[in-house]
């Protein structure tokens, strides 16, 4: 029943459609890994071709395999069309793999369109384009945009100690240790063990060698560049395969709560569930419990700085406030978005003293919404000119245009706040503007602005 | 354009002041048993050749006391000839002597660096001489004329070569020795010469299991060749473990490094329509290298989320000009810099990857030396490279380089394990060995925009396999397009 479920989604796909279904395309749509996408295809094929024998589909295969040419034994790899597929294969010497490229109904002239499915489906799908592959590497931790940003930006020593974190990495990787390197570059297996960002990656190599062992028997064996299997068809999912699968699916669980690439193991166990419709549901549970561990992950970040930075910014605060002469009304800290992160940072210090709560989460959020302001950047790559409206300590609520970047789900929980009232104090005005400015162009979106997600660092409290 | 023309460029333009090596004159002793070369240390036979313009600048080799003198000492001992037992040279009673101490008919051998003058090498002096109203020269595939001349320098005088040496296959900036004698009418008679050898090489350590590297070069983007993406796209698709059943995804996992050697973007991104063109018509279009480097950044977002890459700049990619090139800027990456696994490296690049030596270049330098010698081969010429032990000798002469004036970065200190220049015509791959139990694997990579292939290194066995991609074409000529064709 499970099974039916792809396959009418491939068959609506193709025939209804009339999409040309890469495997690639498939597996990033159904949320797969790319060796379950194939093997789905070829299922389609297999069934539609019993079903109907005058079925009108077109199958590209994909054929790698070796052979002598000019005296060195070389490797190819070719997208070739069904009619040619047996005339390919008669000519290697050794056909190493054999598995459907894709599945259309019309005939294809050149490769051409192929290709631009597979860039188009990629191109939206840029920053996870690893997730469905079959291997994992462990050295490629995406830095977090925090810090890449501020390495560029800010002189912070957070920023500096993960940066020389970053480039030991690099070193490690570059002369590459036997121990380090041999473990994530074995197999490299389907489990991928991702270094967190604060951690050294010794916590995760346990972990892979678990893993990396039952992979081991298969890899060794598979060692040699052209292994020379036969027709492969048939041993996509092999015993080995399965294997793999399982042992994934254990550490998983293991490695649950470990950081933001989560996402490559929940992946890898999706083959393992045999119903797509449990696959689509994984995948998309997949993307919110990316989401949240990004964003606790950013959300350590935001911590780990603030313990360094609140005091001095907390001191300036308090000398900002001391200067101006009026006091504002007490900040609206209960605003669910990240409007209670522009509070934070506003230099609409309150000249009496705030209550501490107040400014220490106004602090907090500051300097990694700093940091993630190019990170936001890299990541929405949208900057936007808002307003944000707070009642700060004193009641008075304040208004301020400041520059974000947000993504579109963000964006409507701001226009709430646009519209709230502009009320303001003309004085404190004055004297709040050149501070506003300043502070302005410093200002990100909060560190947590993912989208429809928790926005803010404030917001995460007030749902609890 | 370099010096050439006629100025005996090298040593007078670009030497910056005395040679720092005062006295230190390097006699051979008649009856000296091992022969002088191979018995005094370095150190002292500093002897003060045409430095070549080279000094220590920035990274690549480290600082070398000056170009020619730490040759020198190398050169002497590979003579082929070994001369009659009671000469000075090993053995031989040959001595090494300098242009200004040449007796004429006297027998000996004499240290120095080759200028080649050549009539048809382009002259920047030739073309904007007005008298000539010469047209600028139209450029030619190979420069080599007849009428070449070998000419020796060493830090004081030159002397014209001639006798059992060939002209065409030598370039301009080898340092080597010649035996033989000055005739009468100052020319000086060779009878044989040596280069200065494989540099020594630390062995590497033994490999318990397959670790590959594949090499890439002249991937070619902004170029319009449809097909050409489809195979990069294949290429990263191998590479990342996507395509290919389990047996080969296994077989990626064991990749450890990706190298894209140069060129990257191509040739035709360089279009210097905004020089000639009106500000007017060109002021609102956009570079062709942007989509370019766009596309570029995605693909090394796809294969630095997998492998490490190392991406050297090449002849058409926006860094300096002059080797050695710098890396790309990062900030022409915004999606891949986030990755560490990404690493932009110059051109030349040395790296040891699991122990093993690799240095290697875009493949300026080899087509270079393509241009102004006889030799047609790439691979041929990068062993040459090799044995002459030095990366690039025709820079500055006719190849842009940083004018080093202390000590010169090209020149092999250390043997590399694994030898390659990119962007080479076609796939070849050599293994050498040295006197000295060096072992050298040579790997010309060729151009992946014409060629659709790649080169697997393997580390463990030192073997190199190319690897090529196609897809299918209107033509149905599959076959044909992968090489499998009658």
């Amino acid at each position: 029943m499970a099974d039916q479920l792809y396959l009418e989604n491939i068959d609506e796909f193709v025939t209804d459609q009339n999409k040309i279904v890469t495997y690639k395309w498939l597996s990033y749509t159904l949320g797969v890994h790319v060796n379950q996408a194939k093997q789905m295809l070829y299922d389609y094929v297999e069934r539609k071709r019993k079903e109907n024998s005058g079925a009108q589909l077109h199958v590209t295969y994909l054929v790698s395999g070796s052979l002598v040419q000019n005296g060195h034994v070389c490797h190819k790899v070719a997208v070739v069309r069904e009619d040619k597929l047996e005339a390919v294969k008669s000519k290697l010497a050794v056909t190493a793999s054999v598995h459907v490229y894709s599945i259309q109904k019309a005939m294809l002239k050149d490769s051409g369109p192929l290709f631009n499915t597979d860039y188009d489906i990629l191109k939206s799908n840029l920053q996870n384009c690893s997730k469905f592959s079959a291997i994992q590497c462990a050295a490629a931790v995406p830095r977090a945009s925090e810090t890449s940003s501020s390495e560029k930006f800010e002189q912070s020593n957070l920023q500096v100690s993960s940066e020389t974190q970053a480039t030991s990495e690099l070193t490690a990787n570059g002369h590459g240790p036997p121990t380090s390197k041999q473990i994530p570059h074995q197999p490299k297996g389907i489990m991928g063990m991702f270094a967190s960002k604060a951690a050294s990656k010794s916590q995760d190599t346990n972990k892979e060698t678990k893993t990396e062992a039952k992979e081991v028997t298969n890899a060794s064996s598979a060692s040699s560049k052209a292994p020379g299997k036969g027709t492969v068809m048939s041993n996509f999912f092999g015993k080995a395969a399965m294997n793999k699968l399982k042992v994934n699916l254990d550490s998983e669980q293991e490695v649950k709560e470990e950081k933001v690439v989560e996402q490559p193991l929940l992946s890898v166990t999706e083959p393992k569930l045999a119903a797509p419709a449990g696959l689509k549901k994984s995948s998309k549970k997949a993307e919110p419990v990316k989401m949240q561990q990004k964003e606790k992950k950013k959300g350590k970040r935001v911590e780990f700085s603030d313990d360094e930075t609140k005091e001095t910014v907390n001191m300036k605060k308090k000398r900002r406030r001391l200067k101006l002469p009026e006091s504002d009304s007490s900040e609206d800290e209960v605003v669910p978005d990240s409007p209670g992160i522009y509070e934070a940072e506003s230099p609409s210090p309150p000249p009496s003293a705030s209550p501490p709560p107040e400014p220490a989460t106004k602090t907090e959020p500051e300097p990694p919404s700093v940091k993630s302001l190019s990170g936001e950047n890299k990541r929405k790559r949208k900057r936007v000119l808002k307003s944000k409206t707070f009642v700060d300590e004193d009641g008075c609520i304040v208004t301020e245009k400041v520059y974000e970047s947000e993504s579109c789900t963000d964006s409507e929980e701001e226009l709430k706040m646009k519209t709230s009232s502009t009320h303001r104090p003309p004085a404190v005005t004055v004297k709040k503007e050149p501070k506003e400015e300043r502070k302005g162009p410093k200002k990100g979106t909060a560190a947590l602005g993912k989208a429809n997600r928790q926005v803010s660092i404030t917001g995460f409290f007030q749902r609890k | 354009m370099g010096y050439g023309a006629g100025l005996s460029g090298l040593t007078s333009e670009t030497e910056q002041g005395p040679p720092p090596w005062p006295g230190t004159h390097h006699v051979c002793r008649a009856g000296c048993p091992e022969g002088p070369h191979s018995a005094v240390p370095a150190v002292s036979q500093q002897r003060h050749l045409c430095p070549s313009a080279r000094g220590d600048v920035h990274q690549l080799l480290p600082a070398l006391p000056a170009g020619g003198a730490q040759l020198q000492p190398s050169v002497c001992p590979h003579l082929r000839h070994p001369p009659p037992p009671d000469e000075a040279l090993p053995g031989s009673g040959v001595r090494v002597k300098k242009l200004c101490e040449l007796q004429p008919g006297e027998k000996c051998c004499v240290v120095g660096t080759l200028f080649k003058a050549m009539p048809l090498q382009p002259s920047i002096l030739r073309e904007v001489s007005e008298e000539h109203n010469l047209l600028p020269q139209p450029p030619r595939n190979k420069y080599i004329h007849p009428d070449d001349e070998l000419v020796l320098e060493d830090e004081l005088q030159r002397i014209r070569l001639e006798g059992t040496i060939d002209v065409s296959r030598l370039v301009t900036g080898t340092v080597l020795a010649v035996l033989g004698s000055v005739r009468d009418d100052g020319k000086f008679l060779v009878e044989d010469h040596c280069f200065a050898g494989l540099a020594p090489q630390a062995p590497a350590p033994p490999l318990d299991m397959d670790r590959f590297v594949l090499l890439v070069s002249g991937l070619g983007l902004g170029g319009g060749g449809g097909e050409s993406l489809l195979g990069t796209q294949l290429l990263v698709d191998v590479v990342t473990g996507q395509l290919g059943d389990e047996g080969e995804q296994c077989s990626a996992a064991h990749v450890s490094r990706v190298i894209l050697a140069g060129n990257l973007l191509s040739h035709s991104t360089q279009s210097r329509d905004s020089i000639n063109k009106a500000k007017y018509l060109t002021k609102k279009t956009q570079a062709a290298s942007v989509e370019a480097v766009k596309m570029l950044d995605e693909i090394l977002l796809q294969l630095s989320a997998s492998v490490p890459v190392d991406v050297m700049p090449g002849e058409f990619d926006p860094t300096n000009y002059t080797l050695p090139q710098q890396p790309l800027h990062p900030c022409m990456f915004p999606l891949a810099t986030a990755y560490s696994t990404l690493q932009l490296v110059t051109n030349p690049y040395q790296a040891t990857i699991d122990g093993v030596r690799f240095l290697g270049t875009a493949g300026q330098n080899v087509s270079d030396i393509f241009r102004y010698s006889s030799m047609e081969d790439h691979l041929e010429i990068l062993e040459w490279t090799l044995r002459v032990r030095h990366i690039s000798p025709t820079a500055p002469d006719t190849l842009g380089c940083y004018p080093f004036y202390k000590s010169d970065p090209f020149i092999f200190l250390e043997c590399p394990h694994v030898y390659f220049c990119g962007n080479t015509p076609s796939f070849g791959s050599k293994i050498i060995q040295g006197p000295e139990d060096q072992t050298v694997l040579l790997v010309a990579v060729p151009d992946f925009s014409a060629t659709q292939t790649a080169c697997l290194v393997n580390l463990r066995s030192l073997a190199c396999q190319p690897i090529s991609f196609s897809g299918f074409g209107a033509e149905d000529d599959v076959l044909g397009g992968l090489g499998l064709g009658p």
